[in-house]
């Protein structure tokens, strides 16, 4: 766009959005300051001092679209695996699926079961990382554990030494079975469309069935450390199952022909708060079921279901919330399609009241059974005897025009859709994320436990940290790929009073 | 309209070593290629890679992972530079803050997503595995680190050379220290 012309769409944009505001009356947050990186949650206080609303803002990366115009389509596998430093793979096979689709062009079956090893290994690790350092903090060593034993360093005073070597070496096993495939871990040289770069040698077949195997051992010890220190423990069962921690919202999750889970190819099937399912549809139809909801204090685009139309911030049989991540996929599918992820499923629900589960702290055990049933993906797969295949790749002769391609990230439904020219170079580029499927029903939990713990300007100690627990259930993405220090990213959250003055910034020491 | 080649940069992207680094020095350079200023870590350490005399003990390392996986890249090194970006506004672009290991938060429980550099040396010291001893990190401030290009902005890209030698002095120093 020519500057003159950006100008005047600026100014434009600008003069609307301040007569939305004055239409509608609402403080105005101010942006929020990228200063490190900060997450920032805004508390609006009632004339009782109770909480009116609750907002969350978090720095976005911005320019995504601008800068894939023009490229060519075979680049965005390495673009889009670029843009997130926490979950680089799931990118980089959304955008190689997309790939697919847009040249018209079926993975080989072995090149396909290659993607998926790869796929469920990659799940696996991450969903590793986040039991044990992000949400093990939380309830391996205890919500009310002092702060300074809150950290990966009291998760394995709790584990023990052993065990917690156990976890960063099998994830470093894990990460070299990418390496292997990709050329690197962290941004993989992998999927091509119509397949991989690289097949499996028979000769390097024995270490990664070993992998595998190990892998089922690790995730079922795992799931049975989370069993006996959270669910033997009454005190967190009764927090999981608070109503400070529980929404009914719909959830959506990618199923296979028989309705059972798949993190790598399906359709999304989405279920109601009961149960039920409502949609079923492929990634080509997402426009026609999932839309976005724009709100005046967030950069961030609330996805609802599209059928249902936009309803605010609600919860119940007919919301158009929906959540995506571990427990939205358990919810939304029929089963697992491996016997011992199966069975520790049906403990779960056994164990939280039946399904489907509401409750947001239920993903933490939600994610270690999921790795149980990526370890098994992964077992079935490397007893394949297709996997040592030289057949890898099926070179790809259609005109692109649009491709569509969807994967369960760890973090939920990830949707890359692009269109190109009859060059291939690319003339749009549009991405969901999995936070952004979720970011509804995230704002409804920060809300909520603002609310739970505010009460007559009285602020409950601790709001901080239930607030963050709130969130951190659903893993959110919430830094982009940068690196900046100090590395993590701080949360402060900021309360304002009946005339928007603010009363109190509450920040991590 | 040109556009660059995104991978022209490409990473080497070191398997996790598996041999002792002994004595050696390593400058770590941390960042995102194709985030605007975000890329400071990376450029710096390339054209100090470009610099080194082939009989100096420093060995140079880019990477745009971070968190839990940088244990795989700093055990087993004497000593460590650590080239990063950061965004406090304190400073100008293309400055430096010369942060103190002890200084960073070495443990943190409001991490909802990453592991900071201060977790990670200490859980890598907490697993027994050997960690530098000798730490310098450098965060050079930025301007713009959440708009997707492939370009800095200008007041970095002025300051690459001096960043350069900064880090390369940073490095020598840590070198002669016995």
């Amino acid at each position: 766009m020519e500057q003159a012309v950006k100008d005047v769409f600026n100014q434009g944009a600008a003069r609307a959005n301040a007569a939305y505001q004055m239409g509608r009356r609402r403080f105005t947050v101010e942006p929020i300051t990228r200063l490190e990186g900060h997450g920032k949650i805004d508390i609006f206080l009632d004339d009782k001092g109770d909480v009116e609303r609750a907002y969350m803002q978090v720095p976005e990366l911005r320019g995504f679209e601008v800068f894939s115009i023009g490229r060519p389509a075979e680049d965005m596998p390495q673009i889009t695996s670029r843009i997130c430093g926490v979950c680089p793979t799931a990118h980089h096979m959304a955008s190689v699926k997309c790939l697919d689709d847009l040249y018209k062009v079926e993975p080989t079956s072995p090149g396909r079961k290659i993607r998926e090893l790869v796929y469920n290994g990659f799940l696996f690790e991450d969903h590793a990382l986040h039991v044990f350092v992000l949400g093990g903090p939380d309830f391996i060593v205890g919500p009310e554990a002092p702060p300074a034993e809150r950290n990966i360093v009291g998760v394995i005073g709790k584990v023990g030494l052993e065990a917690g070597k156990r976890v960063i070496t099998m994830r470093r096993r894990v990460r070299e079975l990418t390496a292997y495939f990709g050329g690197k871990v962290v941004h993989p040289v992998l999927g091509l469309p119509g397949g991989v770069s690289k097949p499996l040698d028979p000769a390097d077949l024995p270490k990664f069935k070993q992998l595998a195997k190990d892998a089922v051992e690790f995730a079922e010890w795992t799931v049975d450390v989370l069993k006996k220190i959270v669910l033997g423990n009454p005190e967190y069962v009764k927090m999981i199952t608070s109503d400070a921690y529980t929404h009914k919202t719909c959830y959506m999750g990618m199923v296979d022909e028989q309705n059972r889970l798949n993190f790598y190819d399906g359709k999304l099937r989405v279920v109601d708060c009961n149960g039920k399912e409502i949609c079923k549809f492929t990634p080509h139809e997402y426009r026609d079921y999932v839309a976005e909801h724009v709100e005046p204090w967030s950069y961030m685009k609330f996805t609802f279901l599209k059928p249902r139309g936009w309803m605010d911030f609600v919860e119940g049989p007919d919301t158009s919330v929906y959540s995506v991540a571990p427990l939205a996929r358990l919810n939304a599918a029929d089963g697992l399609g491996t016997p011992k992820a199966q069975a520790a499923l049906e403990e779960f629900f056994k164990a939280l009241g039946g399904k489907p589960v509401h409750h947001t702290l239920a993903n933490h055990l939600a994610r270690a059974i999921e790795m149980i049933f990526a370890a098994e993906r992964m077992e079935q797969l490397v007893n394949d005897p297709e996997i040592t295949s030289p057949d890898v790749r099926r070179i790809p002769t259609s005109v692109p025009k649009e491709g569509i391609g969807v994967v369960e990230a760890p973090r939920g439904t990830l949707f890359h859709h692009y269109q190109t020219d009859e060059r291939g170079l690319i003339t749009m580029a549009n991405l969901i994320v999995a936070t952004q499927n979720n970011a509804a029903r995230i704002a409804m939990s920060v809300e909520r436990a603002a609310k739970g713990l505010i009460k007559g300007g009285k602020v409950t100690e601790g709001l901080l940290n239930k607030v963050e627990m709130a969130f951190r259930a659903y893993d959110p993405c919430l830094g982009c790929a940068t690196h900046s220090l100090p590395g993590h990213l701080p949360l402060s959250v900021n309360i304002y009073d009946r005339d928007r003055t603010l009363v109190r910034r509450l920040e991590q020491p | 309209m040109s556009i660059p080649y995104i991978m022209d940069n490409a990473t080497s992207f070191a398997a996790p070593r598996t041999e002792p680094a002994g004595q050696r020095i390593l400058v770590l350079g941390l960042g995102n290629d194709i985030l605007c200023d975000d890329a400071i870590g990376l450029r710096v350490v390339r054209e100090v890679r470009r610099r080194l005399r082939p009989d100096e003990e420093i060995e140079v390392e880019e990477t745009e992972e971070m968190g839990l996986c940088l244990l795989d890249y700093i055990s087993g090194y004497r000593g460590l530079v650590l080239v990063d970006s950061i965004q406090r506004g304190t400073l100008p672009a293309g400055e430096i803050h010369e942060i103190r290991a002890d200084d960073l938060r070495t443990l943190s429980y409001s991490a909802p997503h990453f592991l900071g550099i201060g977790e990670t040396l200490a859980l890598g010291r907490e697993l027994g595995l050997p960690m530098p001893d000798m730490i310098r990190i450098l965060a050079i401030e930025v301007e713009e680190p959440h708009l997707l290009s492939t370009e800095m902005t200008p007041p970095l890209q002025r300051a690459l050379p001096d960043l350069v030698q900064r880090v390369l002095t940073t490095a020598r120093g840590l070198a002669e220290q016995r």
